[in-house]
């Protein structure tokens, strides 16, 4: 029997900041297991979507549910098995990879050992070792997004949200972070990510929303979004929606 | 999904855990420590040399006995001079936490939100202590007596780290309040000299302006340099310990709580 819970619910979400309307009425399910990938132009909302999802934020209306705990009133509950890794890398500039770790376990509830462990564990899978000791304020761009993701797995989540987690990575370093994203796929975590690399979207998320001015304009697999735009790409299916030429 | 534990707050294991991590950032990275430890201990010698010899007291007592009574008074203002100023540091660092990327991440972690708040606070009372026993170092051979030898001095270091605490938990609200960290750099060490200097840190609040005799008079700067004279001197502790306590614990809750809110505010 599969759990119904859905690992994440929005229903009717409104956030204004001031005269802004940055989320004006959002419905959005994610299944258990699946990659769902938020596209939108800057300034769709996306980003306030996952700050609300991660409880950094609180909606002005509407509810939503993240593993069935109300985001707004049981936080606590939705921060114990979430991770987040955000725009900015939530990181120690002045620590090294491995205290950032162990700090970032310790605090979401892991004993030392427990925590040493999984360090040690997430270093080797996800290219550090030898850098381990290193301070972070030395690490390249690449190698600092490996750490935050390694940082936000600490306490293995059953959800994770992702803001543009491949921003303004090279291309080598964007493969070997959705090699390390596939991975955790595999092993059953839910993922929730932003991004504003379509191709990516295109391959990897199993379902997709698209968000333009706060509402959600279209939303489905990518073939189902390509085939309903009559568009050869999601850059097409993408630009015909929001009527954005600029979609950077 | 129900089977995870209920999640309980951790708030004790939590700050030590963030004040951990502080202290760690100023271990990996001591070039941090040079200036909270060297530039206390500057003043001191330059305030020492350039004002230790004013005549002070009655002048029966010769001049040699007056200037020697100045040092025993001008020290202890120093010392807690150098915490009030160095109060405002905390303040920033919060900013520069809360600034960065690890605020968002803090706040999507199970753990206690006060936590980066006391954490911080915690920390930065070793950096107090180890200003007031590198001072009070300096200050023995400059001239400065402490009765009660070691016990006494020990009493002065915490006393210090009392004051300088609840200067700093003040630090983290009006740093929180101004949330712009550039704002907070130019504007948090306004009310530090103020608090520094309109006080009987430097003289007795008689010979200060006619205005500042009453705020000075009220100053928790005032009573922390009256404590550690008296405990300098080895006795007469009752009042200005009494004041000093009411006084730290106001600071240290009032503006506690008003900051613990702010941190914690949802945006």
């Amino acid at each position: 029997m599969t759990d119904p819970t859905p690992a994440i619910e929005v229903a009717g979400v409104k956030k204004a900041f001031g005269r802004v309307k940055a989320l004006d009425g959002v419905d959005l399910t994610v299944r258990q297991g699946s990659l769902t990938a938020l596209l939108g132009p800057n300034g769709a909302g996306k980003t306030t979507l996952v700050r609300i999802i991660a409880t950094l934020s609180r909606p002005d209306q509407g509810t939503v549910r993240v593993l069935g705990f109300d985001v707004a009133r049981q936080p606590a509950e939705v921060r114990a098995r979430i991770g987040l890794t955000g725009q900015y890398a939530g990181l120690e500039e002045a620590l090294s990879g491995r205290d950032n770790l162990m700090l970032i376990g310790r605090l979401a509830g892991l004993r030392r050992a427990a925590a040493r462990a999984r360090a040690a564990e997430l270093t080797a899978g996800f290219g550090l070792s030898g850098a381990e000791n290193r301070l972070v304020k030395t690490y390249s761009g690449g190698m600092r997004r490996r750490l935050d993701l390694a940082a936000s797995l600490m306490a293995r989540p059953s959800l994770l949200v992702l803001d543009e987690p491949t921003t303004g990575l090279d291309p080598g370093s964007r493969q070997q972070l959705w090699t390390v994203l596939m991975d955790l796929k595999a092993e059953g975590t839910t993922m929730l990510l932003t991004t504003q690399y379509l191709e990516e979207a295109d391959r990897f998320a199993d379902l997709l929303y698209l968000l333009d001015h706060g509402k959600v304009i279209a939303s489905g697999t990518a073939d189902a979004l390509k085939a309903g735009a009559k568009a050869a790409s999601l850059d097409d299916v993408f630009l015909a929606l929001t009527g954005n030429a600029a979609a950077g | 999904m129900m089977t995870a534990p209920t999640v309980a707050a951790r708030p004790a294991r939590d700050s030590a855990l963030i004040a951990g991590r502080n202290l760690r950032v100023l271990a990996k990275n001591p070039g941090r420590m040079i200036y909270p430890l060297v530039q206390p201990v500057v003043l001191l010698v330059m305030f020492v040399s350039v004002f230790g010899n004013l005549a002070f007291g009655t002048p029966a007592a010769g001049a040699h006995a007056a200037a020697g009574a100045y040092r025993q008074f001008l020290i202890p203002g120093i010392i807690i001079e150098n915490a009030t100023l160095t109060a405002p540091t905390t303040g920033l660092a919060l900013l520069r936490d809360a600034g960065s990327g690890l605020a968002d991440r803090f706040r999507s972690l199970p753990m206690s939100r006060v936590a980066v708040l006391a954490g911080r606070a915690a920390a930065d009372a070793v950096v107090f202590a180890a200003q007031a026993v590198l001072l009070l170092a300096v200050a023995a051979p400059l001239g400065f007596r402490v009765g009660g030898g070691l016990a006494g001095d020990a009493a002065i270091v915490g006393l210090t780290v009392a004051f300088g605490l609840a200067l700093a938990v003040l630090s983290s609200w009006f740093a929180l309040l101004l949330g712009d960290q550039e704002t907070a750099e130019r504007v948090l060490f306004f009310p530090a000299i103020a608090l520094a200097f309109i006080s009987s840190a430097f003289a007795p609040v008689s010979d200060l302006a006619g205005w500042m005799q009453p705020i000075a008079r009220a100053n928790p700067v005032t009573a922390a340099a009256a404590v550690i004279r008296a405990l300098a001197a080895g006795g007469g502790l009752a009042a200005p310990l009494a004041e000093l306590g009411a006084w730290l614990a106001a600071l240290i809750l009032i503006p506690g709580l008003l900051a613990a809110r702010r941190w914690n505010a949802p945006r």
